[in-house]
């Protein structure tokens, strides 16, 4: 009875909402724009969110960095403390390699923008990477076609090269790059495999604009030296051996290989990506508050627009709702009715804001290259707020009607 | 019968904490805890209101809903492990607006 009482009252809801199309429209286009606003926001929060920790991640969690900066996002940066520090030098993997019993791989690896030519095609500002022979076992990366450096090729420091997808695609559009001979700042090298595409990377960290050589090739090119090649020693801690654990060896080893003074100050940095997500927490936060203060404006503005025209609609159908409840209408079928309407008007203005949000997130997807998109729990967090604004907002008229004396009802004008 | 006014006030208070509860519902502090924690938190939101209109029409069903759904969010906060200093000030408030609301139950309308 319940069941049959609940269906009546939402068909003549319905009835109620396609009668008066285009006040239905206005009054849900409110909640549409605030379920966009706040949807959007996550989405685009989420999406970021998932791209940087997927880059944090492609780092390597149980990987330190061995640099001459530390990775630090305070406001008092004591930058004096670390500008006259030695960059890492090879010679000092080499000590490392031969001396650490922590790490499964440590590899060195220094970078550049550089110019790379292929007959008249060129790209400029490709990220040139010289490196050593395990930077494969810190670094996760496939490819798509060709090999890898053989041990023999990085040590002696072959003239060869594996260039990353966009690379790949903007100097050789229609043809297989593996056996070509490119030219990286008027050097040739022989492309012997293409890495995998893996899309933009908010860190700037993608394999995507990358060309990877052989430490002593990059040497042509790239001064170690320099600070402006950004040298790095990695070091992966082997599978049961904690990162602290690791930079405890690895501190006690750089202290020995520099010469340093027991009490005196290390004059290097070892950074953990865990300090790069710290760094990001602040700033998702404070996005994801100033997109619910957005949203939250645009929904309490929605809100009250679907109460007023509730109120508008009780009004207008007072005599109705009279003739209803002589016809013997519960207050229960009187309720459900209005609050089915707003719960309905809000339900499809949500399910537009959504529905916005993914031709958006779509749209913008193919744009920035980024992997952004509805997510589950975003569309089930957009209907329940559409669904609790219509309750909220649509049950105090319609309780008001309700209560309606038949009598003075069926007497409104 | 008239409703008193300590029922207006307790009423209005009700109604000025859901404006400010309201926003937490879709807040990223709750989205964190889980995918339908929003939808369970927002429910309990909307009964304390709906709570609060049976409240201002002198219903029996009001007090009867206000007691469950400040229950119902106290259980919430708990299992949510949310429990700063809003959850205690929420605890005390609750409970006294209970007490006087209980004063007031058997003078009250018993219909919907």
């Amino acid at each position: 009875m319940l069941w049959v009482l609940f269906k009546e009252s939402l068909f003549f809801a319905w009835q109620s909402l396609v009668a008066n199309k285009l006040r239905s429209f206005l009054s849900l286009l409110g909640i549409t724009i605030g379920i966009f606003a706040i949807i959007l926001v996550f989405t685009i929060v989420d999406g970021l969110e998932s791209n940087i920790r997927g880059s944090i991640q492609s780092l390597g969690n149980n990987v330190v960095y061995i640099q001459k900066w530390p990775w630090d996002f305070g406001p008092d940066y004591p930058w004096w403390k670390y500008i006259n520090r030695p960059v890492p030098k090879y010679y000092e993997l080499d000590e490392l390699q031969k001396r650490c019993k922590s790490t499964e791989a440590i590899a060195y690896r220094m970078g550049k923008r550089r110019t790379i030519k292929y007959k008249s095609n060129s790209i400029q500002n490709a990220v040139v990477a010289g490196i050593s022979h395990d930077f494969y076992k810190i670094k996760n990366f496939d490819l798509t076609s060709g090999r890898y450096f053989t041990q023999n090729e990085t040590d002696a420091g072959y003239h060869l090269a594996l260039i990353g997808a966009s690379i790949a695609e903007g100097l050789f559009p229609n043809e297989d790059p593996v056996g070509k001979e490119i030219k990286i700042s008027g050097h040739k090298a022989v492309v012997i495999g293409v890495i995998k595409k893996e899309g933009e990377s908010l860190l700037g960290i993608s394999f995507d604009y990358q060309v990877i050589t052989p430490f002593n090739f990059a040497r042509y090119f790239l001064d170690p030296k320099s600070e402006n090649a950004d040298p790095i020693i990695y070091a992966k801690a082997k599978p049961n051996i904690s990162n602290a654990e690791m930079m405890g060896e690895l501190t006690g080893i750089m202290r020995a290989i520099r010469k340093l003074k027991p009490m005196g100050e290390p004059n290097f940095a070892l950074n953990e990506t865990s300090l790069i997500s710290k760094g990001f927490d602040g700033l998702f936060d404070i996005i994801g508050t100033a997109g619910w203060i957005i949203g939250g404006f645009s929904i309490l503005v929605g809100g009250f627009g679907i109460a007023n025209i509730m109120f508008v609609s009780v009004r207008e159908r007072t005599n109705l709702i009279g003739i209803q409840k002589s016809l013997g209408a519960k207050n229960f079928f009187i309720l459900v009715q209005f609050l089915g309407e707003s719960v309905m008007l809000s339900t499809i203005g949500g399910f537009f804001g959504l529905l916005l949000t993914y031709i958006l997130t779509a749209l913008g997807k193919d744009i920035i290259d980024m992997d952004i998109g509805l997510t589950s729990t975003n569309i089930i967090l957009g209907f329940t707020i559409s669904i609790l604004i219509g309750i909220i907002s649509g049950f105090i008229p319609a309780y008001s009607a309700s209560q309606l004396d038949p009598v003075e009802a069926i007497r409104s004008n | 019968m008239n409703r008193p006014k300590i029922i207006t006030f307790i009423c209005i208070i009700g109604y000025l904490s859901v404006v400010f509860t309201f926003p937490q519902v879709f807040s990223p502090q709750i989205k964190k805890l889980g995918v339908f924690i929003p939808a369970i938190y927002g429910i309990l939101v909307a009964a304390n209101f709906i709570a609060c209109v049976g409240l201002w029409y002198f219903k029996q069903w009001g007090v009867q809903l206000y007691v469950i759904s400040v229950f119902a969010k106290l259980l919430f906060y708990i299992l949510a492990n949310q429990q700063g200093f809003g959850f205690y000030f929420n605890l005390v408030t609750s409970f006294i607006f209970i007490i006087i609301l209980l004063r007031f139950y058997p003078k009250m309308n018993q219909n919907l």
